[in-house]
């Protein structure tokens, strides 16, 4: 069996979100970039720039939060990790990675689901793109599932290797 | 009441903290459960959710990820190595040169990067197996770029400054970066100084002579990179751009620049975006919760009582500056250095411009304190990079480091107790 056929379903993931940052960088440099230029050089101030780049970063933060998460990555005191070994060092990654669930999904998921609905039945608009906020914000319970599903993985993980 | 939600809130954060949790989340979770204890389950979930969101939600924040990009392919398009090349032409021909060098590189590299991490892994990288041929103690050697490379923190442009402008409500981020040289050169001067105490004690040798030529031609190499700084720095304190403008326009450069150079190619441009992503995210997140806690906290009513508790111990500016300045060392230790700053900000700065500190001094002393916290252990990002890049140990380090921190602590009271050093400048450019 070749390894292109054992491609799982969390390093798919993992691609298509790091496509998604990538693209939504260059956006955001393209788009301020403009800014500059359309004010400087053309003299004719673009108006969505600003609103645009600010919920682009909205989307980069949670969706690369999430990325990270992943590939457990974010800034963590790894002393007492690193000391344990076998059994404990097993039990304590499973608690941290539960930690992590026990914030990704009341809030994240749930909160930032309820903060969807609230902003989709009020109808908020963003002031010049007239863009629904509950579009921007969709991105936290969305990126708060993709965290659930990579702890998931990360404690499936732990206990089909037994080793963290 | 508020007793209550400071101890459940320091309780849950450090010991999860401690466990191994990240930072990230230990801050997001610990706000939650503190909201608990006085909001019903739902509202909490949701506000904090929408404070992660709202966190974000700003255009000077933006500056952050396109300086984070700038640096990613300043240290690939080889603009690190010209610079250094440059101050090795400079001051290489000193004994113990290569510190100096090292010093000097660390606050162009940093100034323009504005990463301490980068910077100390960058020029550590570069310098260490130089200084280890000319047989420096590998130990001083570390201690001098951990030290110096947070330099970069202070002299503009900075991230950090940034942060601590959002999180003051506002302080004008010109003013802020325009301040910033005075106190990172002056810092920069001290460990210089330390280190030539220690050049002359371990004996060290001196590089090779620089004729004026191979200067002018250093320059003019490095010059398109400094040319950089005059571009962001001068543009943003002219007023031409705002420092979200100006970050762009150094990515466009930058790129531009490691074309040019021929040391960058189309095809490596996805991996750099992606690391600036993933480092930006990273940052993002601990905005974002910092954010949420620092919401929960003045819901809370924490900052007004840890105010009035310090306003009934003094009423002394410099005093207060001091508590403060002990209090922001020991937060040091531990925590990084972007939720202390978005934590700290709000609990702080009402107290000290209640007694007349200018908030773009207190910025300053702020950020040059917490310098001081990443590069001691237990938890240092810049330290555990340092000597991670020298291939020596913290334990090993500790000693030598010592007195890089204590010249540290000096120029910090200095700074402290002279705030004419920090506001001098931005009031010349009437900021």
């Amino acid at each position: 069996m070749n390894k292109e056929s054992s491609v799982t379903l969390k390093s798919k993931l993992d691609k298509i979100i790091a496509l998604l940052l990538i693209i939504i960088l260059s956006v955001m440099v393209l788009n301020v970039t403009w800014q500059v230029f359309s004010r400087y050089i053309l003299q004719d101030p673009s108006s969505f720039t600003d609103e645009l780049s600010r919920y682009l970063l909205i989307w980069l933060g949670m969706l690369g939060s999430a990325y990270v998460a992943g590939q457990e990555n974010h800034l963590a005191i790894d002393i007492l990790p690193q000391k344990l070994t076998g059994k404990p060092k097993m039990r304590l990654m499973i608690f941290i990675h539960l930690v992590i669930i026990a914030f990704a999904l009341p809030v994240m998921v749930l909160g930032g689901s309820n903060l969807v609905y609230i902003t989709y039945i009020l109808g908020q608009k963003s002031a010049t793109l007239q863009v629904p906020l509950a579009y921007v914000y969709a991105i936290i319970p969305l990126s708060g599932l993709l965290v659930l599903y990579y702890q998931i993985t990360l404690i499936k993980n732990i206990l089909i290797n037994k080793t963290a | 009441m508020e007793y209550i939600s400071i101890i459940v809130l320091v309780v849950i954060f450090v010991s999860l903290m401690a466990l191994g949790v990240p930072v990230a989340w230990s801050l997001g979770l610990s706000g939650f459960i503190t909201l608990l204890v006085t909001v019903a389950t739902v509202p909490s979930a949701t506000t904090i959710a929408q404070r992660m969101g709202t966190g974000l939600d700003s255009f000077a924040l933006l500056a952050i990820p396109f300086f984070i990009l700038a640096g990613e392919i300043m240290n690939k398009g080889g603009i690190a190595n010209r610079l250094i090349n440059l101050a090795k032409a400079i001051t290489g021909k000193l004994p113990g040169g290569l510190l100096y060098v090292n010093v000097i590189s660390a606050m162009l590299f940093g100034a323009i990067a504005g990463s301490a991490v980068a910077a100390a892994s960058a020029i550590g990288g570069i310098l260490g197996p130089r200084m280890e041929k000319d047989g420096y103690p590998k130990e001083l050697g570390a201690s001098v770029n951990i030290t110096s490379s947070t330099m970069g923190l202070i002299i503009p442009p900075s991230n950090i400054l940034i942060v601590y402008s959002l999180a003051s409500g506002g302080v004008s981020i010109a003013a802020l970066f325009i301040a910033g040289y005075i106190p990172g050169i002056f810092i920069g001067l001290l460990l210089m100084i330390t280190a030539a105490i220690f050049i002359k004690k371990h004996n060290l040798p001196a590089g090779e002579v620089t004729s004026w030529k191979e200067l002018g031609s250093k320059f003019f190499s490095a010059l398109p990179s400094l040319m950089l700084l005059i571009i962001v720095i001068g543009g943003i304190v002219i007023g031409v751009f705002t420092a979200t403008e100006a970050s762009a326009i150094a990515v466009i450069y930058t790129l531009v620049l490691s074309f040019i150079y021929r040391e960058l190619r189309v095809k490596d441009l996805p991996s750099i975006l992606m690391k600036a992503s993933e480092t930006t995210s990273i940052v993002m997140l601990l905005i974002a919760t910092s954010m949420s806690m620092s919401w929960v906290m003045s819901s809370e009513d924490i900052p007004q009582s840890i105010s009035s508790a310090l306003l009934t111990l003094s009423d002394n500016k410099f005093v207060i500056l001091i508590m403060i300045n002990l209090i922001l060392l020991f937060v040091g230790l531990f925590m990084d250095m972007t939720p202390a700053v978005l934590i700290f900000t709000p609990i702080f700065l009402p107290v000290v411009t209640s007694l007349g500190i200018d908030p773009v001094h207190f910025g300053i002393i702020m950020v040059l304190n917490l310098c001081i916290g990443v590069c001691t252990p237990p938890v240092g990002s810049v330290l555990f990079i340092g000597v991670g890049v020298a291939k020596t140990t913290i334990a090993k380090v500790f000693l030598p480091l010592l007195p890089f921190f204590l010249v540290m602590v000096l120029g910090l009271i200095i700074l402290t107790l002279w705030p004419q050093m920090t506001l001098w400048l931005p009031s010349l450019f009437g900021l």
